[in-house]
C-alpha cells in the first residue's frame, strides 16, 4: 500500500461534526490508509469513524487485543508504506508508551491522538483533563524528542492531524496529537478544504532501483551521507533487505552495543527534532506587544481562557496571549524571551501543573509564573481564571465580569 | 544426582559478544551465504544451543520456496520480538525486524494488511509469544490472518539466564524454581489450536529435514499458521534438569548434542494427533520423557483478508450513497444580522431525541446559517438512568467557552430534566416545555418566559412519536429565533432518516406556528 490514491470517498466541504470523527477525516484526508486501536472513551469515535470511513477509501481498520498491540500494528503498517495512525486515551496512552519507544528507536512516521480524559489509571473516562502532558514528553524510557500538537477546536483536530502526519512524515517520528475530552467530543463546523488545496508531505523514500542494496543505509541518507538528519526510509519488500531493531544501533540498524553507538544514535533523534524546531513550533500570538501578564496555555484550556483575558483587558489589565499549538518541542526561546520582558505568566491548565513546570523553567525566575488549575472533570471557569489574571495584576477581585 | 547450587548462576556466559559487523564471514562457500547477514556473523548463540538449527531450518525452507515456488524472497519479511530466538531477525538477509518483547505478532499484523503481498513470518521465542506476547499470539490464530508463527521453545528464558517461562514442564528446574516449577505449562499446538489456529505442526530440531518441509507447508500455508520448534538451551535450561545433567557444564557443545540425542530418543512422530493429546509428558521430576511430533492440523479456511475485502466492497458502496445526499445540499444566503451568544439546553429522557435536537440546531446555525455553534451532550454518569441532555452554545462570534454558563433558553421534555436544569436558568431566560410531558412545579421561577406545547401529542397524531423533538424544535425557532426557519428545516431533513424527512417537516410546522401565535398572544 502506497501513498498515491485517488480521492474517491474524501469528505470535504463544511461539515458539523465531532472532534473526534474531524481527527479521523483529518487523517484520512492527510493519507492515512491503516488503523489499529482499541476501545477507550473518549476516544473510541475516532476509532468508529475510521472504521467505516477507511474501507470506503481503500484503507484498513483493524481493532487489535489491546494498547500495546495497536501501537506495534501502526509500526508495522508504516514499514509496509502506510500512512497509520491509532487514538487512545490515558490508560490506554501508557500501555502505547512500550512501542511508542519503538517507533521513535525505529524512525518511524505515524500518528498518535491522545483524548486526554481524568486520571490517574482509570480516572475519569467520560470528563475532561490535560494531565498526561508531561507523559508525553517523557513517557517512554530514555532519552529522545518528540512533536505534539494540542487543537482546541474539531477544526484544528482536523488541520492538526494532517499537520502530525506531514511532520511525522518528514522527520520519521511518531506524533502525537494531545487533545481532550472536550474538544474530541464537542461538535463544530469543520472545513474541509478540498484535497488539492491540502499540502501533504510523503517520507523520504528509496524504492527499488534507487540505490544498490549493498551500499543502502537504513539511517544514512545515500547521497550526503549524512547520518545525524533524517534518512530516507525503504519500506518491506522493495528488495533492500535491511535489518531494524529496537536495540541501539548503527547506520544499518545492526545492534550495536556499545557507548559510541549509544551516542551516535541518540543525537540523531534527538538533533532531527532540535535543529527543525523552529519549523515545528507554531504558537499563536493575541496581544503580546504590550502585555505585562502573559498566559501560556494549550488546547481547550487556552481557548476557554480568551474570555477572561478579553475581560481583563477591558478592566485594563494588560493581559497577552501564547497559545501552544506545539507543545513538544516546547518553544523554550520564546517564554525566555517574554520572561525579560513581562511581570508575570499565568498557566491556565486542567492538571495540577504540567506546562507550568517548563514556563517555570524558562522564565528562570525573571518573571512570575501562576498556574490557574482544575484537576480533570471539567474545563476550566472563565470566572476561575479572571479572578487569576486579576490576582497577577494585583487588581481586587471584586468588579463584576461582563457576560461572556 | 547432586543438585545445584543457585550461587552457580553466575557462572556461565549466557550468550557471546556482539558482531557489529567489521568482519565478513561469508565466504561464498556455504549455500545458505546468501541468505546470513555475514557481517553480522559470528552470531550470538551458545554452543550447542538449537537455535543454529532451527536457523538452517527455516533458511533451507526459504531457499526451496524460491527454487521450486518461484517465491521472490524480497516479499518475505522477518519479525521477531526479544530474547535468544528474537535475534534470528538480525542474521538472516531479509527485511527484518527485531521489534519489543511479546510484540512481533502484533507488528507483523500491520506489516501484512498494510501489503497483502507481502509474505511475513514471526520468528520468536516461548517466552516471547507464549508470555508476554500471549495475547497476541491468541487473538492472531483467533483472526487467522495469513501470517506464519514458529515459536521455538527451549523450556526457558535463556538470554537473561535461564528464568521459569510459560513453557517450563511442572517439576522442572530452572534458575527461578530451584525447588521445582510450582507452575503448568502451555501446550502451545493445543493452545493455538483452541485460538482458531487450523495449521499446527511441532518438531524438534533433531528432525531438521521434517522441520524444514513444515516449515515450506507453513508458510505457503493461506491463513495463520503456527510451528513450534522444540530446541535445545544447552547453557540455561539444560544444566538444571535431568536431561542435561552429568554432562559436563564446560562443554556445552557436547550437552547440546546429548540433548538432541535424547530428543530423538523421546520424540513420537504422529501427525494428526489431537492437539489436545500433545502435551508434552514429564516426569516427577520434570524430566521430559516423550515429545508428539508432526503436523496436527492443516485445513485451511477463509483467511481474513479476504473478508477485510468483500467488506471494502460494501463500504464503497455506502460511501456512493452517502455522496449523493453530500451533493444534494442546498445553500441559503449568509445571515448579516448579528447573534449575540445563546445558550440553548436540551432536557429529556433517552429515545426522545434530545441529543439529535441539539445538534440539529447546531448544525442549522453552523452550517446552515453560518453562525458560530458548539454542541455538546452529557456523557457518563450524568446521561445514565434513562436521563438525556445536551447543550448548543450559538453566536455570532466565536464561542470561546463551549459550556453553557447560564442556559437563555431551554426545551425540557421531562420532569426530571424540569427539576434538573430549570434551576440553572439564566434570570429572564426562555422555557419551553413538552406540556404533555412537563407539570410546572407550583413555585415555579417568575422571570422564566415559559411556553408549552403538547409535543409529543401532535406527533403522535402526525403518525410518528419519535418527532416529538422536532415539534419543539419549531417551537423553538419560532420563540427564540437565534436560527432562521429554512436552516432549521434544511438541518431536520438532513438529521432524520430519509423516510421521515415529511413527517418531521410538518412536525416542524406544527410546533413553528404555534411559536407564531404565542409571539401574538404572549406566553402560556
Ligand atoms: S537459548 Fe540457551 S543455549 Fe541458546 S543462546 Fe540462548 S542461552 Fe544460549
Amino acid at each position: 500500500m502506497h501513498s498515491m490514491h485517488s480521492h474517491e470517498g474524501l469528505l470535504i466541504g463544511e461539515h458539523f461534526l465531532l472532534g473526534d470523527y474531524a481527527a479521523a477525516e483529518g487523517a484520512i484526508m492527510a493519507g492515512c490508509r491503516f488503523f489499529a486501536g482499541y476501545p477507550i472513551t473518549p476516544a473510541t469515535e475516532v476509532a468508529e469513524r475510521m472504521s467505516t470511513r477507511l474501507p470506503q477509501v481503500g484503507g484498513i481498520y483493524i481493532q487489535m487485543e489491546d494498547e500495546l498491540a495497536s501501537m506495534n500494528a501502526i509500526l508495522g503498517a508504516s514499514w509496509s508504506g502506510a500512512k497509520s495512525m491509532t487514538s487512545t486515551s490515558g490508560p490506554g496512552f501508557s500501555l502505547m508508551m512500550e512501542n511508542l519507544g519503538l517507533g521513535i528507536m525505529l524512525e518511524t512516521p505515524c500518528v498518535l491522538v491522545n483524548v486526554q480524559r481524568g486520571g490517574p489509571s482509570t480516572g475519569l473516562p467520560t470528563l475532561v483533563g490535560q494531565q498526561d502532558m508531561m507523559q508525553a514528553r517523557w513517557g517512554s524510557h530514555g532519552d529522545y524528542e518528540i512533536i505534539a500538537l494540542s487543537p482546541n477546536s474539531p477544526q484544528e483536530l482536523f488541520d492538526l492531524t494532517i499537520r502530525a502526519f506531514n511532520l511525522a512524515e518528514k522527520f520519521r517520528t511518531p506524533v502525537l496529537v494531545m487533545t481532550d475530552a472536550e474538544v474530541g467530543h464537542m461538535t463544530e463546523r469543520v472545513i474541509i478544504p478540498p484535497p488539492e488545496e491540502i499540502e501533504l508531505v510523503q517520507r523520504p523514500l528509496v524504492r527499488k532501483g534507487d540505490v544498490e542494496p549493498d551500499h543502502f543505509r537504513i539511517f544514512r541518507d545515500p547521497e550526503t551521507g549524512d547520518d545525524g538528519q533524517v534518512a530516507p526510509m525503504a519500506v518491506a519488500g522493495e528488495g533492500f533487505r535491511f535489518h531494524i531493531t529496537g536495540l541501539t544501533h548503527d547506520e544499518r540498524g545492526y545492534p550495536a552495543m556499545n557507548a559510541e553507538a549509544s551516542e551516535w544514535n541518540i543525537k540523531r533523534l534527538v538533533k532531527k527534532i532540535r535543529l527543525h524546531r523552529d519549523e515545528i513550533i507554531q504558537v499563536e500570538e493575541r496581544y503580546l506587544r504590550d502585555a505585562e501578564i502573559v498566559v501560556v496555555s494549550y488546547g481547550i484550556s487556552a481557548r476557554t481562557s480568551l474570555w477572561p483575558i478579553e475581560q481583563a483587558r477591558k478592566e485594563g489589565i494588560r493581559i497577552g496571549y501564547l497559545r501552544l499549538i506545539t507543545v513538544w518541542p516546547f518553544p523554550a526561546e520564546q517564554i525566555k524571551a517574554l520572561a525579560k520582558k513581562i511581570r508575570a505568566f499565568v498557566v491556565p491548565e486542567i492538571n495540577a501543573g504540567q506546562i507550568l513546570l517548563e514556563v517555570e523553567r524558562c522564565a528562570a525566575g525573571q518573571a512570575q509564573v501562576i498556574g490557574v488549575n482544575r484537576l480533570g472533570g471539567d474545563i476550566l471557569e472563565p470566572q476561575q481564571v479572571l479572578s487569576a489574571l486579576r490576582a497577577a495584576a494585583g487588581k481586587p477581585d471584586t468588579t463584576k465580569a461582563d457576560k461572556c | 544426582m547432586a543438585d545445584f547450587d543457585i550461587t552457580d548462576a553466575g557462572q556461565f556466559e549466557h550468550f557471546g559478544t556482539e558482531s557489529v559487523g567489521d568482519s565478513d564471514w561469508i565466504t561464498g562457500q556455504h549455500p545458505m551465504d546468501g541468505l546470513l547477514r555475514g557481517e553480522r556473523l559470528p552470531h550470538i548463540w551458545c554452543q550447542g544451543c538449537g537455535l543454529g538449527t532451527a536457523l538452517t531450518t527455516f533458511i533451507g525452507a526459504l531457499q526451496w520456496l524460491e527454487a521450486e515456488q518461484g517465491w521472490d524472497l524480497d516479499k518475505v519479511s522477518v519479525v521477531s520480538g526479544i530474547g535468544c530466538t528474537g535475534r534470528i531477525a538480525g542474521y538472516v538477509r531479509l527485511d527484518s525486524f527485531h521489534t519489543t518483547h511479546g510484540r512481533a505478532i502484533p507488528f507483523a499484523t500491520g506489516l501484512k494488511l498494510a501489503n497483502p503481498e507481502l509474505k511475513v513470518v514471526v520468528m520468536s521465542g516461548d517466552g516471547d509469544i507464549a508470555g508476554i506476547g500471549g495475547n497476541h499470539f491468541i487473538h492472531a490464530a483467533r483472526r487467522n490472518l495469513d501470517i506464519t508463527v514458529i515459536c521455538v521453545n527451549n523450556f526457558n528464558y535463556g538470554m537473561t539466564g535461564g528464568q521459569v517461562g510459560p513453557t517450563t514442564p511442572h517439576g522442572a528446574k530452572a534458575v527461578t524454581t530451584q525447588y521445582g516449577n510450582f507452575e503448568y505449562p502451555f501446550n502451545l499446538p493445543y493452545l493455538a489450536a483452541a485460538s482458531g489456529a487450523s495449521f499446527l505442526a511441532r518438531w524438534t530440531v533433531i528432525h531438521a529435514r521434517r522441520l524444514e518441509w513444515t516449515l515450506r507447508e507453513a508458510m505457503m500455508y493461506p491463513g495463520y499458521s503456527f510451528v513450534e520448534v522444540i530446541a535445545p538451551c544447552s547453557t540455561s535450561y539444560a544444566r538444571w534438569n535431568p536431561e542435561g545433567r552429568g554432562l559436563d557444564p564446560e562443554k556445552l557443545r557436547r550437552r547440546g548434542l546429548e540433548l538432541m540425542k535424547h530428543y530423538q530418543n523421546i520424540g513420537k512422530v504422529a501427525h494428526g494427533t489431537h492437539p489436545k493429546d500433545a502435551a508434552i509428558k514429564v516426569d516427577k521430576e520434570g524430566a521430559i520423557v516423550e515429545i508428539v511430533e508432526g503436523v496436527f492440523s492443516n485445513e485451511p479456511k477463509p483467511d481474513f483478508q479476504s473478508a477485510i475485502d468483500e467488506q471494502a466492497q460494501v463500504a464503497r458502496e455506502r460511501w456512493q450513497a452517502a455522496k449523493k445526499m453530500l451533493n444534494e445540499r442546498s445553500q441559503i444566503p449568509q445571515r448579516t444580522d448579528i447573534i449575540f451568544r445563546t445558550e440553548v439546553q436540551l432536557g429529556g429522557f433517552g429515545g426522545q431525541g434530545i441529543v439529535s435536537a441539539g445538534r440539529i440546531i447546531g448544525q442549522a446555525a453552523a452550517i446552515y446559517d453560518k453562525l458560530e455553534a458548539c454542541f455538546t451532550q452529557s456523557y457518563g454518569p450524568e446521561a445514565r438512568g434513562g436521563a438525556a441532555g445536551s447543550q448548543v452554545v450559538i453566536a455570532s462570534d466565536p464561542i470561546h467557552h463551549p459550556h453553557l454558563i447560564e442556559p437563555t433558553n431551554a426545551i425540557i421534555m421531562s420532569q426530571e430534566a424540569y427539576t434538573k436544569y430549570v434551576p440553572k436558568m439564566a434570570t429572564g431566560a426562555t422555557l419551553l416545555i413538552d406540556d404533555g410531558l412537563v407539570t410546572l412545579s407550583p413555585d415555579q421561577r417568575q422571570d422564566l418566559k415559559t411556553y408549552g406545547i403538547s409535543a409529543t401529542q401532535i406527533a403522535e397524531e402526525l403518525g410518528n412519536s419519535r418527532a416529538a423533538n422536532t415539534v419543539m424544535l419549531g417551537l423553538w425557532t419560532a420563540i427564540i429565533g437565534a436560527v432562521s426557519k429554512s436552516a432549521m428545516q434544511q438541518s431536520v431533513a438532513k438529521a432524520v432518516p430519509p423516510k421521515t424527512v415529511e413527517v418531521n417537516l410538518s412536525a416542524f410546522e406544527a410546533g413553528f406556528k404555534k411559536g407564531l401565535r404565542y409571539q401574538v398572544n404572549n406566553t402560556l
